[in-house]
Order: structure tokens, then sequence, then C-alpha cells
């Protein structure tokens, strides 16, 4: 819409054009804002970036992973609030698998966490394509039901996994090994972020995803399968947050049914951060992945600054979406302006 | 005559009077379960009945008020996630004022009815700058703007406090704010003050909802926000009134929970609320699409959920997550059945007037 808007402009001008690439390519804005609190955080603690990087890196993975997954729930209008329940849910199952011996390698690991998360993804797709409830009922239910599933004698039975349950192979997999720098945990975090990246962008299902986000009838007449591809969506979100779970194993080395309560609100924040319209059909990884990174910094540099006391972290966060929000739908109406005024009738 | 008795099927079928079934229904098996283990000498006493469940029910009355204001908000068509951290900020304000108030040589009672007043005002303003938010940019969500200010009014709770409690112990004048959890004999049962107020305000809601044409816009604004608003209601106006009441509701439902945890203050405390609040308001009939719904359905749920939990609990032995389990299946249901009755009676209509369009053709 913005794109066509610009070729109509007068042109000449140097401000709607900047305003028109702002808005167009979000992520700039989002680059500057990143290397700003960077650089803020850098005068006051010298040397910071290069001291914690890899902390921002590790402690964003599996954030990372959750968001990557939510691209697609949120590109479809829809959204899960699910997600911590399940990366709680899935780790524990691969964790008491592990422990009762059933499973020993890490791959078997990984494949029964993106499994568990997929079925539990595919059934809140399911129950939102097909039984048409709302989603944010559903996957509220859902949030219970996972978690709840966790402690349950008959189930799971569950109190903990601790360090001891895992192998040693396990616990030092995604850690202790490194491939060009990177610890693998890391490396989960880059892989699932680039193939949803080209799953989104180059796969024919990839763009349905985009398509019934924007425009559901539309979707719909052009012969995309619109219930198919949203419980796709949402499945791939369970897949993301099940393979969290894993990784959050393979990160703290224990799990609980109380992991990672309350999670699912950074995972969204990072997404709404990164540009995603929650109204569907707009997002890119690219913004995501920033948005990520940008959490997983503050988390990592605010208790280094030593301003007010240590619980200042969710004060900023709070701060930082709210201004990121704010500021977005203020330049969307600003452009939008523009291109109104620019447009020869 | 066919039509009579579809009209009463369908008054048989209102969502109140399912809830009322299915709470009739629970209390009789919660009753006969009770039984049975009294025969069976699992328990001495008498565990279920309407003495302990009125009284038990105190707990689970804690996000009644909560559940109040955020039913409106979902009758608009919006959602807030953020009341249980404005009543986490509430309740945070509070303290600190009472606090201040008092060291500052204030007497206890008028330091008391100050921080009364500021966290009833401190809710407000939340709810006030979620109402500001959300009619002044309509093309963001309320979903996502509550989002980011559940975090913001949170942190500023924890700027507050930090991590610690903050009590007041030995203080008589704060603690008699423990008095709302208490109970009141009527006719030889203890009722919890929690309920009766609850119930007050409930009445009062469905009076303003429901019978007022008022409350009968917040409906309209839900069903179809375009058309009322050129039916002449002012509908931002509305909406941020009703975001500012579910703010004020919340710092009430911080008030009875600083009664009912013993005066103390933290700023994660009610943490998870506003699921609670929105799990009651939708088991009630209200929809997070907007437009239906009944407080009597709402204040309804709230027993449910209520009754459930003591029955499960004490009678099988649920722990808190089977509970939660429980919640979360009817959570679900409870909105798939209807939607899942609606569609199979579109699909009769339209096979009934499909075969009715074949005979006239054929004819």
């Amino acid at each position: 819409m913005l794109e066509n808007g610009k070729t109509r402009g007068r042109g000449g001008r140097a401000a709607p054009d900047l305003l028109a690439l702002l808005t167009k390519r979000r992520e700039i804005l989002l680059l500057a804002v990143l290397a700003a609190l960077a650089l803020g955080v850098s005068l006051r603690v010298p040397g910071y970036l290069k001291n914690n990087y890899m902390n921002i890196l590790k402690g964003g993975a599996i954030n990372m992973v959750m968001a990557a997954g939510m691209l697609p729930v949120l590109l479809i209008g829809s959204i899960d609030i699910s997600v911590a329940s399940t990366l709680a849910f899935a780790g524990s199952v691969a964790g008491m698998l592990m422990r009762d011996g059933y499973v020993g390698s890490t791959l078997a690991m990984i494949l029964i966490g993106i499994g568990v998360g997929a079925l539990v993804g595919a059934l809140n797709g399911a129950l939102v394509a097909w039984g048409r409830v709302l989603p944010i009922i559903v996957t509220l239910g859902m949030s219970y039901v996972a978690r709840a599933m966790i402690p349950m004698d008959w189930l799971l039975g569950l109190n903990k996994i601790a360090r001891i349950h895992l192998t040693d192979s396990f616990k030092v997999f995604f850690i202790d090994r490194y491939f060009i720098g990177l610890p693998y945990l890391v490396w989960s975090a880059v892989i699932v972020t680039a193939l949803t990246g080209l799953f989104l962008r180059y796969t024919r299902t990839g763009r349905s995803i985009y398509a019934v986000g924007s425009n559901e009838s539309a979707a719909l007449v052009r012969g995309v399968r619109a219930d198919g591809v949203k419980t796709l969506a949402h499945a791939i979100c369970g897949a993301a947050a099940g393979l969290a779970g894993v990784l959050w194993l393979g990160y703290y080395n224990s799990i609980e049914k109380s992991t990672a309560a309350g999670d699912e609100m950074y995972v969204i924040a990072a997404c709404v951060l990164g540009g995603v319209a929650v109204t569907g059909g707009y997002g890119k990884i690219t913004g995501v992945a920033i948005g990520a990174v940008m959490i997983a910094m503050i988390n990592s540099a605010i208790p280094q600054l030593k301003i007010g006391n240590a619980m200042i972290t969710e004060f900023v966060k709070g701060l930082l979406l709210l201004g990121a929000i704010l500021l977005n739908a203020a330049l969307r109406r600003l452009a939008r302006r523009r291109e109104l005024i620019g447009r020869r009738v | 005559m066919g039509k009579q008795a579809a009209r009463a099927l369908k008054g048989l079928f209102r969502w109140e009077t399912m809830l009322l079934a299915v709470l009739v229904l629970m209390c009789a098996v919660f009753d006969r379960r009770d039984a049975a283990r009294q025969a069976a000498g699992l328990s001495k006493k008498d565990v279920f009945n309407l003495a302990v469940v009125v009284k038990g029910l105190r707990p689970y009355m804690l996000y009644g008020f909560m559940t109040l204001g955020v039913m409106l908000i979902l009758a608009m068509g919006d959602i807030d996630i953020s009341v249980g951290a404005s009543a986490a900020l509430s309740v945070a304000v509070m303290g600190v004022v009472y606090q201040s108030a008092t060291v500052s040589g204030l007497r206890a009672e008028s330091a008391l009815a100050l921080a009364l007043l500021s966290c009833l005002a401190t809710g407000g303003l939340c709810g006030a700058a979620n109402g500001f938010l959300v009619t002044r940019f309509k093309e963001l969500f309320a979903m996502i703007i509550t989002l980011a200010t559940q975090l913001f009014y949170r942190g500023i709770a924890y700027l507050l406090l930090g991590g610690k409690t903050l009590t007041f112990k030995n203080d008589v004048t704060f603690d008699s704010l423990k008095r709302l959890y208490d109970t009141v004999q009527i006719g030889g049962v203890s009722v919890p003050v929690m309920l009766i107020a609850l119930m007050a305000a409930a009445a009062v809601y469905a009076v303003w909802i429901h019978g007022t044409p008022g409350g009968r816009r917040i409906f309209a604004l839900g069903t179809n926000a375009k058309a009322t608003f050129y039916s002449g209601v002012r509908t931002d106006r509305v909406k941020f009134g009703l975001f500012t009441l579910c703010g004020l509701t919340s710092a009430a439902t911080g008030v009875f929970f600083v009664g009912a945890t013993s005066s103390s203050i933290r700023a994660d405390a009610m943490m998870g609320y506003e699921m609670y609040a929105i799990a009651a308001a939708v088991l009630g009939g209200f929809s997070t699409s907007g437009g239906k719904g009944s407080v009597i359905g709402v204040a309804l749920s709230l027993v449910i959920f209520g009754v459930m939990k003591i029955g499960l609990g004490t009678l099988y032995g649920f722990v808190d997550s089977m509970v939660n389990l429980s919640v979360g299946v009817i959570l679900i249901i409870s909105t798939l059945l209807p939607n899942l009755i609606s569609g199979a009676g579109e699909a009769i209509r339209l096979n009934r007037r499909r075969a009715r369009a074949n005979v006239s053709y054929q004819a």
C-alpha cells in the first residue's frame, strides 16, 4: 500500500523519502535504536558489548526460537499465548524420556521436543480453524492444560528434571560445543530463524500465510485452504516452542512445571517490537530477530548499569515496548498523511 | 405450536440456564461423593455442605471485582490484560503512601484513608491510560497496548517496592483491612464479606448494563462499533470510561487482596489474575469478539470455578494443577460448544432450504 504511495509522490523532497524508507524498512529504525542502546550502555559500562555479547546471544536464543514460531501465527492474525506452557510441557516430556532411559541421543531429544510441541500447536490450530473458537481463548485454555499435565500422576507425574537426569553428552551439547565461535544453542536459534524466514518468503505455503492474514476471503477465492494454513501456522509455533523446551533443558539443565511462566509476553513483545502487525498480514523475520536481540540486551544490560534497583528491567522493557508500538503507529500515520498530500488528483 | 416449542427450547438452552444446570449437577455429584466418603469412613465429618462451600469461596472471589471490569471491556470487543499489573501497582502505591504518610506523622486513620484513595486513583489512572491509548491509536489492538502497559505498570510497581515485601506489623489501623476477609453470620452460615460485596456490585452492574440505555450501548458498541457511532453514541468516550472503570475495579481487587494476604504487599502480587478474570468472564458468556454476555452468567461462573476448586480439591484429592487443567478444558469447551451447535444448526437449515428449492424446481 505504502510502496505504491512512494511512486506517486512528487519526489525530490528528502523528508517524505526518508519517512517512506523508515516505514517500509522498519528494521533500519530498529537497528538504530539497538545501536543507541548498545552505545548508551557502553558509555557507562566500558567494554560492555565485548564482554557480554555471548551472554546476550545465549540469553536471547530461546526467546528467539519461540518468537520465530510466533511470527506465522501473528501473520495469520491469530495469537498463541500458550507457548511458554508448551515449552515446559515438551521439555518435560523429552526430559522424562531421557531420565527413564528411553532416549539417549540429543537429536532424538530435539525431534521429540519438536513433535510434542507441534502436536500441541496443531490442536490449537484445529480448534481455531475448524472449531471457530477465538485464538486467545483456545490458547489461554491450552496454557492451563499443557502446564497442568506436567505434574499429574497418571500423565507425567513429574516433579522436576534436574542435572542428574540428563546424559553427559546432552548437557554439553548446546552450551559447550562450538561451531565458528558460537555455541550450538545460538546456532539452533539462527537455523530456526533462517528456516522460518526462507519458508515465509520463498515457499507457496509461506506466501499463503501472508495471504490468509491480509485478506482471508480473497485468499479463499484464490484457492488457498485457509483452515489448513491456520492449523499449520499454529503447528509451527508449537513446534518452535517444543524445540525451545529442549533448548531450555540443554541451557539450564532443569525443567519443572512453573518453568518459563509468563514468558509468552516477551515472545509476543519481541514480535511487536520487530514491527509485526498483530492484525495479520505484515511482519518480517528480520524485525523479529532484532526485537529478540533487543529484549535480550535489555535483560543483560540493565542490571550492569546499576540504576535504581535490580527490578528496573521490567520497567524499561515495558517502556520500550510501549514506545515502539506507539512510534510505529505514529510513523505509519505520518507516512500515510504525506502520501495523501503528495498524491496527484 | 412448533415455533412456541422452539422458543421454549431456546430459553432452556440459554447460557445462564446451562451454567445453573452445571452448577446444580456439580453440587449434586460432589454431595453424593461426600456422603459416600462418609459412609465408607474416609472422612469423619461432612466436608461438602452449604456452610463449608460458602465460607470456602473466599479465595476465589478475589478476582471477582476485576472480572466485573474485564467483562465490560470484552463486551465492547476489546480486551484488557493489564488488570493484574494495575492492581499490583495500585496496591504498591497504597503501601508506599501509607508508609510515608505515617512516617511523616499523619494520624493513622487519615493515612489509611489517603492510602486507599491513592490506590483507587492509581487504578483509575492506569485504566484511563489504557483507555486513552486505545481510543487514540485505533489501529493498534487493545491486546497489544495492554500487553505493553502491563509490563510498564508491573515495572513501576517493581521500581517502587524492589524485590521486597512491604508489611505493616502490629499496625492496628492498617490491619483493619483484614476485616474485608472476615465472615458475617447470616442464618447460621458464615458468609464472607467479600462475597456479599461482590454480589452487591454484580447486582448494580446487572441493572446498569442490562437495564439502562447507557449499559445497552456497551453491547451495541461491541456488536457494531460503526453503526453505534453513527447512531449518535460517543463511542470513544464510552470506551475511555469503561477502561477507567476497569482500572478502578482492579484497584478494588487489590484492596481485597491486601486484606486477604495479611496486609503484605509485593510487586509480583496478583500475577496471572487477568487470565482468571478473562476465563471467568468468558465462561460467563462474554466473548472476546464482543456484543454478548450477562452479569448473571459471570456471577454463576465465578461461583462454579470456586465450587469446582473446593470440590475437586477436598473430595477427590485433586491437586492444583488438575483443577487448572479442568479450568482450561472447560474454557475451551464452553466456547467450542456453542460454535458447534450454531454451526450444526446452520448446516441443517441450509440443507432444508436446499431440499425445498429442489422440490419447487422439480414441480
